[in-house]
C-alpha cells in the first residue's frame, strides 16, 4: 500500500533539548495512525515537521513521496491539517471561513452549495454554517476546521489534538467522520492523549516519550486494560501524563 | 489567492465597527484640513486681487512727477496664490508675501502671515498635508499592526500556512489591503484638493496642466510615503511577540519618526545653518554694497556709465561721446547706482537662499532616520509653497524691479536733459512701466527640486519592502 506519510530519522533539537530523536514512521492509505505521548513527547514537533513549520536538524518528511523541507509548496498542497485549536475569523460565518480557507488552498471558485455539503459532512447544519463564528462552540470550530481539511481533498490528514475540549457525542462524531474518510483511502496521523478514542479509530498506535517512538501498537490485538497498562508502563516517570490518563 | 485575501480582509475591515470609525475620523479631519485651507487661501486670493487692483490705480494716477520719484513711490510685487497652497502652505506664510519694488533697495517679502498670525489662528496650519503627514501614518498604524501578529496570537497563521498559502502571498494580500486603505484615503483627499484649486487656478498662473501632474506628483509622493509605512507596520506585526507589543513599538515609531524628528530636524538645521536676523542681514549688505560700489570716475564706473547710456539710447558711444551726449547726468548716476547696488544685493540675497537651501540639504540627510522629513518638502515644493518657489518670485519681482527702474531713469535720462531733478514727466509715463506679470516655476523647476526627496522616499520604499520579505518569511514568524 502506498505511503502517505513517512518520516525517516526524523529529528529536531533546539537549543537544549531533543524534540524528536530519529523518528522513522510510516502512514498508508487507508490508514489511521494515532501518537499517544505526554506533553513534550515529541507528537506536535512530528505534525509541526511534517507541515514544514519546522526545520529538521537531520532526517527527512515525506508527503507522498515529496520531501517537505525540499518542496515546501508541493508538500503542504498534499496535506490536510487540523491543529488542537481550530482558529478561525470571528467577523466572518462558518461557511465563509470555509469558502477562505479554500481559495486560499488553491481551488479559486468553490460553488456553495459543495461548501456547504462540506459542512452539513462534518455536522455543521445550514443554521449555523452562515452564523458568525464568534457565536461558535469550540466543537463547532474543530467541525469547520475538519471541514476545511476535507475540502481540500488531499489523500493525508495530519490531527493535532483534534479531540481536545470536544463533548463526548462530538467526539464520537469526529472519530466517526475520520473512519470514514480512512475506509475512502485517506492517510490518517493523529496526535493525542485519548486513549480510548485511539484505541476505537487507530488502526496502528505509536507511543511516543521524550522525543523518540517507544512502541508501535496494533490495537485490534490489545483490549483497552491492556493498552494503558503498556502505555503507563513507558509513561512510568512522568507524573503529568498519569494526571492527564487518570 | 491575492484577491482573496484582499476580499477578506476588507469583508473583515467593513465588519469592523472600529476601522470604520477611524477611517470616519481620519476623513473628517481631512475635510477639516480642506475647509480650512481653502477658506484661508480664497481670502489672500482676495485681498491679493484687491491689493493689486488698488496698487496698479495709485501708481497710474499719481499724475505728474519726476520719475525718480516715482520709481520710490514704486509698485508692489504680489505672490499669487498657489492653487494647491489649501491642499499644502507650506513655508508660505513664513516668507511673506507682497515685494516692494522701489528704486535703490531689493527688499525682502512683506506680510508674512505667521507674524499677523493671533494665538487662536494656529488652526491655520492645520492641512491636508498636515493630517496626511500626521494621521495617515497612524491610520496604517491602526489598521496594520495587528495583521500578522493577530493571526499568530489568534492561531489562524498556522491554519493558512497549513491551508497552502505561502507567507510571502499572505505578506503581499495583507500590504495590499492597508496600503489600499490608506491610498483610497489619499486618492480622494488630493483629487478633492486638486478640484478645489481649480477655482483659485486663473490668477495664479498655473495651467490645468501644469496643476493635474502636480496632483499626481503629490499622489506619487505620498503613495510613496504609504508604502514604506506599511511594509514597516507588517515587519514589525511579523517580528514581536504579540499585537499589543507591535502596537506599542508602532506609536513609539510615529511619535519619533513622524512627530519628533521632522520637528528636531528644523531645529537642528537652524542651530547649524542659522537664518541672519535682519539688522545683521542690512547691516552686512549696506557694508557690501559701500566696498564694492566704484568710486565715480574710475575706470569701471565709467564702464558703467557707458552701458547705461548705450542702453539707453540704444546704439553704441564713440570714443569720448560719453563726455560729451546730452542726458540728464543726474539720472546717469542713479541708473549706476541701480547697477551697483542690485550686484551687492543679489548676492546677499543668493547667500540667504544659499543658506536656506544649506539648512534644507541637512534635514535631507536626516531623512534617513524618517521619511517624513522627505515627505513635508517634497509635498510643500509639488505645492509650490516652498522655498525655492519663494526665491523663484524673489528673482522675478527683482527682475521686474530692474526693469521698471531702468524704464524711469531712462526717461529722465532723455527727456530730462538740462533739468536735472527738476524733470517731471507727464502720467502717459507711468503707463508704459511694464506690469508684473508673474508666471510661477513649471512642475518641472518642482520635480527638479525635489527629485533627492523624491529618491529618498523611494529608498525608504524599496528598504522596507526587501526587508518585509526578507526577514518576515521566514519560520521564525510561526514562532
Amino acid at each position: 500500500m502506498n505511503e502517505l506519510l513517512r518520516a525517516e530519522k526524523l529529528t529536531k533539537a533546539f537549543r537544549n533539548s531533543t524534540a524528536l530523536n530519529a523518528l522513522d514512521l510510516s502512514v498508508k492509505a487507508a490508514e489511521i495512525v494515532c501518537l499517544l505521548g505526554a506533553n513534550g513527547a515529541g507528537k506536535t514537533t512530528t505534525i509541526n515537521l511534517f507541515l514544514g513549520f519546522l526545520e529538521p536538524t537531520s532526517g527527512a518528511a515525506y508527503v507522498d513521496g515529496v520531501e517537505v523541507h525540499s518542496d515546501l509548496n508541493a508538500a503542504r498542497s498534499k496535506l490536510g491539517y487540523v491543529p488542537e485549536q481550530v482558529s478561525l475569523y470571528p467577523a466572518l460565518s462558518g461557511l465563509e471561513n470555509l469558502d477562505y480557507f479554500v481559495r486560499l488552498g488553491g481551488n479559486s471558485n468553490p460553488e456553495e452549495t459543495w461548501l456547504r455539503s462540506l459542512l452539513d459532512q462534518v455536522g455543521l447544519g445550514q443554521g449555523a454554517a452562515d452564523n458568525k463564528v464568534s457565536s461558535y462552540s469550540k466543537g463547532m470550530r474543530q467541525k469547520v476546521g475538519l471541514a476545511i481539511a476535507l475540502a481540500k481533498g488531499t489523500q493525508a490528514l495530519l490531527l493535532d489534538e483534534p479531540l481536545s475540549g470536544l463533548d463526548p457525542s462530538a467526539a464520537n462524531e469526529f472519530c466517526s467522520l475520520l473512519r470514514d474518510l480512512a475506509n475512502d483511502g485517506t492517510a490518517v496521523l493523529m496526535a493525542t492523549h485519548d486513549l480510548f478514542r485511539a484505541k476505537e479509530i487507530a488502526d496502528r498506535i505509536g507511543i511516543m516519550k521524550a522525543g523518540s517512538l517507544v512502541e508501535i501498537l496494533a490495537p485490534d490485538t490489545l483490549n483497552q486494560a491492556a493498552l494503558e497498562q503498556i502505555y503507563l508502563k513507558h509513561m512510568h516517570d512522568d507524573t503529568s501524563l498519569e494526571e492527564t490518563v487518570q | 489567492m491575492i484577491g482573496t485575501i484582499i476580499q477578506k480582509e476588507l469583508t473583515e475591515f467593513r465588519r469592523d465597527g472600529r476601522a470604520i470609525g477611524l477611517l470616519g475620523i481620519v476623513g473628517l479631519l481631512l475635510l477639516l484640513g480642506l475647509m480650512t485651507g481653502f477658506a484661508n487661501e480664497s481670502a489672500r486670493k482676495q485681498n491679493v486681487q484687491k491689493a493689486m487692483a488698488d496698487d496698479a490705480a495709485v501708481f497710474l494716477e499719481q499724475g505728474i512727477k519726476n520719475p525718480h520719484a516715482a520709481a520710490h513711490f514704486s509698485r508692489m510685487a504680489h505672490k499669487p496664490v498657489a492653487p494647491l497652497a489649501a491642499f499644502d502652505p507650506g513655508v508660505a506664510s513664513y516668507l511673506g508675501q507682497v515685494i516692494w519694488m522701489e528704486a535703490h533697495y531689493r527688499n525682502p517679502a512683506m506680510f508674512r502671515r505667521a507674524e499677523d498670525a493671533p494665538e487662536l489662528s494656529r488652526l491655520e496650519n492645520f492641512s491636508v498635508a498636515g493630517v496626511l503627514t500626521l494621521i495617515l501614518p497612524l491610520l496604517v498604524v491602526l489598521v496594520g499592526y495587528g495583521s500578522i501578529a493577530s493571526e499568530r496570537e489568534r492561531g489562524t497563521l498556522r491554519q493558512l500556512l497549513g491551508a497552502g498559502i505561502s507567507l510571502p502571498r499572505l505578506l503581499l494580500g495583507k500590504f495590499l489591503v492597508i496600503a489600499g486603505v490608506a491610498f483610497t484615503v489619499l486618492f480622494s483627499a488630493v483629487l478633492v484638493a486638486t478640484l478645489f484649486s481649480l477655482q483659485t487656478l486663473s490668477e495664479s498662473g498655473y495651467s490645468l496642466f501644469d496643476l493635474l501632474l502636480r496632483g499626481g506628483s503629490l499622489l506619487l509622493g505620498y503613495g510613496l510615503y504609504i508604502v514604506c509605512l506599511t511594509a514597516i507596520t507588517l515587519l514589525v506585526s511579523t517580528l514581536v511577540s504579540s499585537a499589543r507589543s507591535a502596537l506599542l513599538v508602532m506609536l513609539g515609531v510615529w511619535v519619533v519618526a513622524v512627530v519628533g524628528l521632522p520637528r528636531l530636524s528644523a531645529s537642528i538645521a537652524e542651530q547649524v545653518y542659522p537664518s541672519p536676523d535682519a539688522v545683521k542681514f542690512w547691516q552686512e549688505t549696506r557694508a557690501s554694497l559701500q566696498a564694492n560700489s566704484p568710486p565715480p570716475g574710475s575706470e569701471d564706473y565709467t564702464m558703467l556709465e557707458r552701458q547705461v547710456v548705450e542702453r539707453a539710447l540704444g546704439r553704441e558711444l564713440r570714443e569720448g561721446e560719453l563726455q560729451e551726449v546730452a542726458i540728464n547726468r543726474g539720472a546717469l548716476m542713479l541708473e549706476v547706482s541701480e547697477l551697483t547696488g542690485a550686484k551687492a544685493y543679489n548676492a546677499a540675497f543668493d547667500e540667504l537662499f544659499a543658506n536656506y537651501d544649506r539648512q534644507r540639504h541637512l534635514r535631507r540627510l536626516l531623512s534617513v532616520l524618517s521619511p517624513t522629513i522627505a515627505l513635508q518638502h517634497l509635498s510643500r515644493t509639488y505645492a509650490g509653497t516652498d522655498v525655492s518657489a519663494h526665491e523663484h518670485f524673489s528673482l522675478a519681482a527683482e527682475e521686474q524691479r530692474n526693469n521698471i527702474v531702468r524704464v524711469l531713469n531712462e526717461d529722465m535720462m532723455i527727456n530730462g536733459v538740462g533739468q536735472s531733478f527738476g524733470y517731471v514727466a507727464s502720467e502717459d509715463l507711468w503707463d508704459s512701466v511694464p506690469i508684473f506679470e508673474y508666471r510661477p516655476a513649471s512642475v518641472a523647476y518642482a520635480w527638479g527640486e525635489s527629485l533627492v526627496d523624491l529618491l529618498v522616499l523611494l529608498l525608504w520604499g524599496v528598504l522596507a519592502i526587501a526587508a518585509l520579505f526578507r526577514f518576515g518569511s521566514t519560520r521564525s514568524v510561526l514562532r
